[in-house]
């Protein structure tokens, strides 16, 4: 125990000599510049566990690293509630400046965010927003906007079957935020464009590609005629592709993901796939950082801060650079 | 018998229940997780449980598609076997020879061998780039003379390991050791090289199932195994082998876990939305097995 205070001890030091040493490099680059350094602290859920989250703790590593009035301590939840939030608590005795928060679990979190609100620091919410309760004591939500990344899924579906046709819809993990504000999105938009296309069913696939696969076989038994696929990511897109494929019958098929995956993309440009939504790890990781210290300085940011996720099919893939996961 | 009640019932719901293309997509579907539960029955009727085996899939199934294109699928699939089995033999070690309680140490295992995979990969997901050239497409998505080829592996395999059960000294034994551990002591068993023995055995059919994942869907997450464990226990106690050891067999878990994989597909067939799937797969599994205990005793209520 007195090992780890002196541990803290030493590095709170060392932070104290670094924002020493960084406001001095900046007042000496630029006389004008602003002297003040922000401390942000985030706990992410779980990293290592995919690429997504891989990859956004390096892009916010990265550019907290570029930004030069800010200095971040990046800690991970692994998966665990009871970790996260004694890791808020932590950031907390810290005294950083603001708090990100990727949440393990929507519910459970609620009452730690209030520990820091009371403590009078500012939680930003980045990626999966919490649980009402929880909205009144965060200072903003950074992440993207699931449900219109289901109605553009929707709106991409109606496109590419020219406005009729009979489709299934392979949903995200039960329960799950994302999902369900995905299919909503989606079943929203879908009759506003296109009355004329029907759902047939819903089942879920998890996020998991080997369930998709098998969800999709017996799609195909049920029914002689799919005309389209909307899974709510292409992980679970792919797996319908593969399932379609292996009973000569993708060719007759759309099929529409949300977040693109490599796999997805690759899909994409053999032309075997059709249509997804673009979210980027490192956007999303740069959003929650610019926002966290658009609030440490006290300014006014939008309550719910989505950043761009947009349309991507055949015609655009170009535009966009393989998915690193 | 519950399993033809359950095909009959099926069959008068939906027509499209019982064609010879859907039967063949049930058997493909359950053999992943009857592959696996192959090996397990061994580990059951031993009077063991494997819980490790939803992570040790994962595992193998990262580890081949992985290795598929850096070192080619011959290589891959070797290497993904020695390595699944050299997990199967710290298992079989610790239980086995250690005397270890296997429920602890497989629950333990679960969860180390989900922590290896992690390292391993990174967190990232796992594809093998070139799916239509590979001739590990072999193990998923063929099939000979009709019949997809992992619905083949699954029966072989399965027919296989019911002749080594019934036929030869060592499935005896394991019924021995199962059924009573300090009479086979007596009788000069050992024990501990039977026990380590199925260990590696479900470890092995592990393996196999994972070709098969690997090859189907030609990609892999890191924990596409979740919750297969209690899939396949359930599976196994479907078909009456019994927790406690002793008894059971390869046919009847066979049956056990197509049972499984029929009512998921039944229900999809039949247009029953999600939540609902749940409550009455549990529903056809109590009187599965309430109606193999009936058809024990003669009576469908106990008199005592």
């Amino acid at each position: 125990m007195k090992v780890e205070i002196k541990a803290v001890r030493t590095l709170q030091n060392l932070g104290k000599v670094s924002l020493l040493a960084g406001s001095i490099i900046s007042l000496g680059l630029s006389g004008m510049a602003q002297a003040e350094t922000f401390r942000i602290g985030i706990t992410q859920n779980n990293v290592g566990v995919d690429s997504y989250q891989t990859t956004y703790e390096q892009a916010f590593e990265d550019a907290a690293e570029e930004a030069d009035n800010v200095e971040v301590v990046v800690l991970d939840a692994g998966g665990d509630v009871a970790r996260q939030i004694s890791q808020v608590r932590n950031l907390i005795q810290q005294q950083v400046d603001v708090i990100i928060i990727w949440p393990t679990d929507g519910q459970a979190v609620v009452p730690a965010i209030n520990g820091a609100r009371n403590a009078g620091i500012p939680v930003v919410v980045t990626n999966s927003n919490i649980a009402e309760a929880g909205q009144p004591l965060i200072a903003a939500f950074s992440g993207p906007n699931n449900i219109q990344q289901g109605a553009y899924a929707a709106e991409m579906m109606c496109d590419q079957l020219g406005g009729e046709g009979n489709i299934v819809q392979i949903t995200g993990q039960p329960g799950y935020t994302t999902a369900i504000e995905r299919q909503k999105g989606f079943e929203d938009r879908l009759p506003e464009v296109c009355p004329d296309v029907t759902i047939l069913d819903s089942q879920p696939g998890d996020w998991n590609r080997a369930k998709a696969q098998r969800t999709m076989e017996d799609f195909l038994t049920r029914y002689d005629s799919i005309d389209g696929v909307y899974a709510a990511d292409d992980n679970m897109g792919v797996g319908a592709l593969n399932a379609a494929k292996s009973e000569d019958r993708a060719g007759e098929i759309i099929f529409i993901g949300a977040t693109n995956f490599a796999v997805g993309y690759e899909a994409m440009a053999r032309g075997e796939y059709h249509g997804s939504v673009y979210q980027s790890p490192a956007e999303d990781a740069r959003n929650a950082l610019s926002i966290a210290i658009a609030v440490a300085q006290g300014k006014e940011v939008d309550k719910m801060s989505y950043f761009d996720t947009p349309k991507i099919t055949q015609e655009n893939m170009g535009e966009f650079e393989k998915p690193v996961f | 018998m519950a399993f033809i009640l359950c095909v009959v019932i099926f069959s008068l719901s939906t027509q499209k229940f019982l064609s010879t293309d859907n039967f063949l997509t049930v058997v493909m579907q359950a053999s992943i997780i009857g592959t696996i539960a192959l090996g397990v029955t061994f580990v059951v009727i031993g009077g063991n449980l494997d819980l490790s085996v939803g992570s040790l899939l994962s595992f193998a199934t990262v580890l081949v598609v992985d290795l598929h294109d850096k070192v080619g699928p011959g290589t891959a699939i070797l290497l993904m076997f020695v390595f699944t089995l050299l997990i199967g033999s710290v298992n079989g070690y610790l239980i086995g020879y250690l005397r270890l309680n296997s429920l602890i140490v497989t629950l333990g295992m679960l969860s180390a061998i989900q922590g290896i995979t992690l390292v391993y990969s990174g967190g990232k997901n796992v594809d093998i780039s070139d799916q239509t050239n590979t001739w590990f497409a072999f193990f998923g998505r063929e099939a000979l003379f009709g019949v997809p080829v992992p619905a083949i592996i699954f029966i072989v395999l399965g027919i296989i390991l019911q002749i080594v059960l019934l036929k030869t000294g060592f499935g005896r034994k394991i019924f021995a050791i199962g059924g009573n551990a300090t009479a086979s002591l007596f009788s000069g068993l050992r024990r501990n090289r039977l026990v380590f023995s199925t260990y590696l055995l479900s470890a092995f059919t592990t393996g196999c199932a994972a070709l098969i994942l690997g090859s189907r869907v030609m990609g892999s997450q890191n924990n596409v195994g979740e919750g297969y464990e209690l899939l396949v226990l359930a599976g196994v106690i479907l078909g009456g082998t019994s927790l406690l050891g002793g008894s059971g067999s390869i046919a009847r878990t066979v049956i056990g876990v197509l049972i499984l994989a029929m009512i998921q597909n039944g229900l999809l067939l039949l247009g029953f939305p999600y939540y609902t799937q749940w409550l009455v797969t549990w529903v056809v599994i109590i009187v599965a097995v309430w109606l193999d205990i009936a058809a024990k005793r003669g009576k469908l209520f106990s008199t005592y």
